[in-house]
């Protein structure tokens, strides 16, 4: 355990800000301020719930793989923190060449604006993981050391498994950057509004008439399932009448999607989550599962998690009060895609991915549902959900009011040249660089899924604690990670 | 042509001294570039020879592929690739395999020909000749096989460095063994850059080089010109103008060889240029001063098969490497290959497959084989 006077340092002085800072501007920050950083990050974890409450308004990003200059893009056309309010859905590592900048980026941010930003963990915040998809050598690479790769990796541990978004708005509320330009103010009857990096509205999609599930499909819902689920975001289960839904409905965030082992949201709160992600189970599902077009269940083509059908996502979102789950995990060419009559959408924030796929990002705003004066509204369960029929209004409760940002891969650089942009690999013609330079480290099992990952003796202790001053620069070798 | 609009970079890369000097046969650019520019591009395009041995023993040794001679072929330490670099490696490896063996196990004891061009380190001939070791545990039952190997004398060089030492390489090696320097003969300090041996022949030849007007190179004297012959392509003719490429598979196909020789041509190349993925793929590769020049023209599978017709084959199959994976590789080899590493990279793995493919054409007797592929491949037949 590390002193917790330390972190007296960090609270007393200027240097969170610095931090901030300083890895704004792609800088790597010195290990010791990581180790201190990484702390309070836990300090701050830790007493989050396995699903986090987070309450509208608040914009939702997926995958950010380490591409730390989309990562500033995405802040420029989503909002600065703490302008805006952001929850990542994990995958913050791997992948692009600025992992550690990215992810201690948003762990400042973090504990900087505890309230402001929300992170929930991926399938690629693990060890198994961050050693085969280039974490780990890049914290090799930049330290010297794999210290910070082991700081990052405890505070991976802590990250929640999801966030329940309340108080959403049915309604687009204005976009917010605008002020130049007038607006035209948004049509109550818009649910989906498309917009380019340029503040432009490039779509938009009235709200559907059509009934948003067969009320037939439910007829198979588990027994045991309380008649009265409670608000969706408490996890409690009450007779009281309770208010009516808000006007969006409660948004279910997580990283991959569902798990035939979780058929309600309490069931997740009940998660064991501060280990390594295993390799089956619940928690190794809510990270690496995949919605399909199939019906039920299958077996997923990643080797871990399942993948989920249409009558799946209905069923739980009904039994859970939920109008919609978002999340991550999957790359999507356009940047968003919603799915199942708009019951989950997967959201996909790198883009260009990994330097070579060509596609774009997107992330999406919810807006917060001001009807009641800002009071959120929550629902306790309606009497009609419990007779399993559909709710009698003409409009079937769909999704909240939902702004998709799309955005392309941050600009070259300015002088017309390619900018610093690593190598992408291609069969054949592959990089001169990959993934090497792992000297010191070994697997001690063969280094494949259910392996046992421990490092050699000796690597703990190496580097930097002691000498604060030096600040380690990446060492970009010749026929390294860069052209130019 | 790509290469006019996208900036030069190459004499950047110069100051970071590119490239190990290994060979794989290139086009200049269409463009008006320099002798400097060229020997540039053309040492960065060989380059990816020693990327391509590093992927294939990067496959072996996480499992995907069986190759006992791939380590010798790569200098300094290995490195790991990601799964999905692994799995194309191997998709390429097993569906160019699966086509050789075919042709070969048909009328087997018919001698026959391979001809690979632009072969740099790769170890099909070691692995053929390897195929069948005898059950008394002593030695190998060749094919009735000759094999040669076509590349840029950089390249012969360092391949023929190794199969003259190592042990486990020159045993599969027969004799009669010639090995010499083509352009320096009488040194015998020159590294040997050619070898004809019983059933072994490396050419050190660029392959752009080859005229129809003009005698062909001496060392095509080891070349049997009525022998089932198939000619193999891995990302060579790829890195030739159009014209040149075309060029060199007609020189084999209606020049060198007569029309009555059974004529076979697999070759491995990347496609779809003009998609999202497509358009990065090449503006990434042209950044690193590689300019994939067939692209836009033999872009497509249909175009592909068109090529193989316009060389004069009777007909021809193909596949995308994804297909490839999912129709070519049977369930059960496949869930031994999915059980070797995670691959997360699902999404990635069908667009990067989407965009590489293995075409193959056929001409004369004996390819049955060939044939029944491409009906399983219906795409591009």
């Amino acid at each position: 355990m590390e002193q917790p006077e330390k972190l007296e340092l960090l609270r007393s002085t200027e240097s969170l800000p610095r931090a901030i800072s300083e890895l704004r501007a792609c800088k790597i920050i010195p290990e010791p301020q990581v180790r201190e950083i990484c702390h309070k990050a836990r300090e701050l974890l830790i007493e989050e719930a396995n699903v986090v409450q987070v309450d509208a308004p608040v914009t939702i990003c997926g995958d950010i793989h380490g591409q730390f200059h989309d990562l500033m893009e995405l802040f420029r056309v989503g909002g600065d923190v703490p302008d805006t309010n952001y929850l990542f859905m994990g995958d913050f590592v791997d992948r692009g060449f600025y992992s550690l900048e990215s992810f201690l980026l948003l762990l400042c941010l973090k504990v900087r604006y505890p309230d402001r930003i929300t992170l929930i963990r991926g399938n690629h915040e693990s060890r198994q993981i961050t050693t085969v998809y280039g974490f780990y050598d890049e914290c090799l690479r930049k330290y010297g050391s794999a210290n910070v790769w082991r700081y990052c990796c405890e505070v991976f541990d802590y990250l929640a498994l999801g966030a329940i978004v309340l108080g959403t708005s049915s309604t687009l509320e204005p976009s917010f950057t605008d002020q130049s330009q007038a607006i035209e103010p948004v049509d109550d009857d818009v649910e989906i509004e498309i917009m380019n990096s340029r503040n432009e509205v490039t779509a938009r999609f009235p709200r559907s008439r059509r009934p948003l599930f067969e009320p037939e499909a439910l007829n198979s819902s588990p027994p045991g399932t309380p008649s009265k689920t409670g608000p969706s975001g408490t996890g409690a289960t009450s007779d009281a009448g309770g208010s009516l839904q808000s006007g969006g409905g409660s948004v279910l965030c997580v990283h991959g999607g569902l798990s035939p082992l979780i058929d309600s949201v309490d069931k997740i709160r009940l998660l064991d989550r501060k280990q390594e992600v295993p390799h089956e189970g619940a928690m190794c599902d809510l990270l690496w599962s995949d919605p399909d077009e199939i019906d039920g269940w299958g077996l997923s083509p990643r080797g871990a998690g399942f993948l989920f059908g249409s009558d799946i996502v209905k069923r739980f979102n009904y039994l859970n009060d939920l109008s919609l789950i978002a999340r991550a995990h999957q790359l999507v060419m356009e940047g968003f895609k919603e799915m199942f009559d708009s019951s989950i959408v997967t959201v996909w924030s790198a883009p260009n991915y990994c330097y070579r796929c060509g596609n774009v990002a997107a992330i999406l705003e919810l807006g917060e549902d001001t009807s009641n004066g800002g009071i959120i509204s929550r629902s306790n369960g309606d009497a009609e959900r419990s007779l399993q029929v559909l709710p009698t209004n003409d409009m079937p409760r769909s999704g909240p009011g939902r702004r998709y940002r799309v955005f392309e891969a941050a600009p070259q650089d300015p002088r017309g040249m390619p900018a610093k942009k690593p190598v992408a690999d291609y069969f054949l013609i592959n990089s001169p660089i990959a993934i090497s330079i792992r000297t010191d480290f070994r697997l001690k099992d063969k280094e494949k899924f259910g392996g046992i990952l421990e490092l050699e003796d000796g690597e703990q202790e190496s580097t930097g604690a002691s000498e604060p001053e030096e600040i380690p620069v990446p060492d970009i070798k010749k026929g390294d990670v860069f052209i130019i | 042509m790509a290469a006019p609009q996208i900036p030069n970079l190459n004499s950047l890369r110069n100051a970071h001294g590119a490239g190990r000097g290994r060979g794989r046969g290139q086009g200049g650019f269409s463009g008006p570039s320099s002798e400097e520019d060229k020997t540039t591009h053309d040492r960065i395009v060989q380059q990816t020879d020693q990327d391509a041995s590093v992927s294939r023993l990067s496959a072996v040794e996480v499992g995907y592929l069986d190759d006992p001679f791939a380590k010798y072929f790569v200098s300094g330490e290995g490195q790991k690739r990601f799964p999905i670099i692994n799995r194309g490696t191997y998709v390429r490896s097993k569906a160019i395999d699966n086509l050789v063996n075919k042709f070969l196990s048909h009328d087997p004891s018919q001698k026959k020909q391979i001809i690979s061009l632009g072969a740099g380190s790769d170890t099909r001939f070691f692995r053929l000749m390897s195929a069948h070791p005898r059950a008394n545990g002593i030695g190998y039952d060749r094919p009735n096989l000759i094999y040669h190997e076509i590349d840029f004398p950089e390249n012969t060089i360092q391949k023929l460095l190794p199969s003259a030492k190592e042990s486990d390489l020159c045993r599969h090696i027969a004799a009669p063994w010639y090995w010499s320097h083509s352009t320096n003969p009488t040194d015998p300090n020159a590294p040997a850059d050619a070898l004809h041996a019983g059933n072994y022949n490396v050419h050190p030849i660029d392959l752009r080089t080859l005229d129809p007007s003009r005698a062909p190179p001496r060392s095509f004297e080891y070349i049997e010109k009525d022998l089932p012959t198939l000619i193999i392509s891995e990302c060579c003719l790829c890195y030739l103008a159009p014209a040149a490429s075309d060029t060199v598979a007609l020189y084999f196909t209606q020049h060198l060889f007569p029309s009555t020789t059974p004529l076979g041509l697999i070759l491995y190349e990347p496609i779809k240029p003009n998609d999202p993925f497509g358009k990065v793929m090449v503006s990434n590769l042209a950044a690193r001063g590689i300019v994939l020049q067939t692209l836009r023209k033999y872009g497509s599978l249909e175009a592909q098969a068109a090529r193989m017709k316009a060389y004069g084959f009777d007909g021809s199959g193909g596949a995308d490497v994804n297909e490839l994976w999912h129709q070519g590789v049977d369930e059960k080899e496949k869930e031994r290959v999915a059980g070797l590493e995670m691959v997360d990279e699902v999404e990635e793995w069908e667009l990067l497959a989407g965009h590489y493919c293995v075409v193959w054409g056929w001409r004369g007797e004996g390819w049955n084989g060939s044939k029944e592929m491409a009906t399983q491949f219906s795409a591009g037949s």
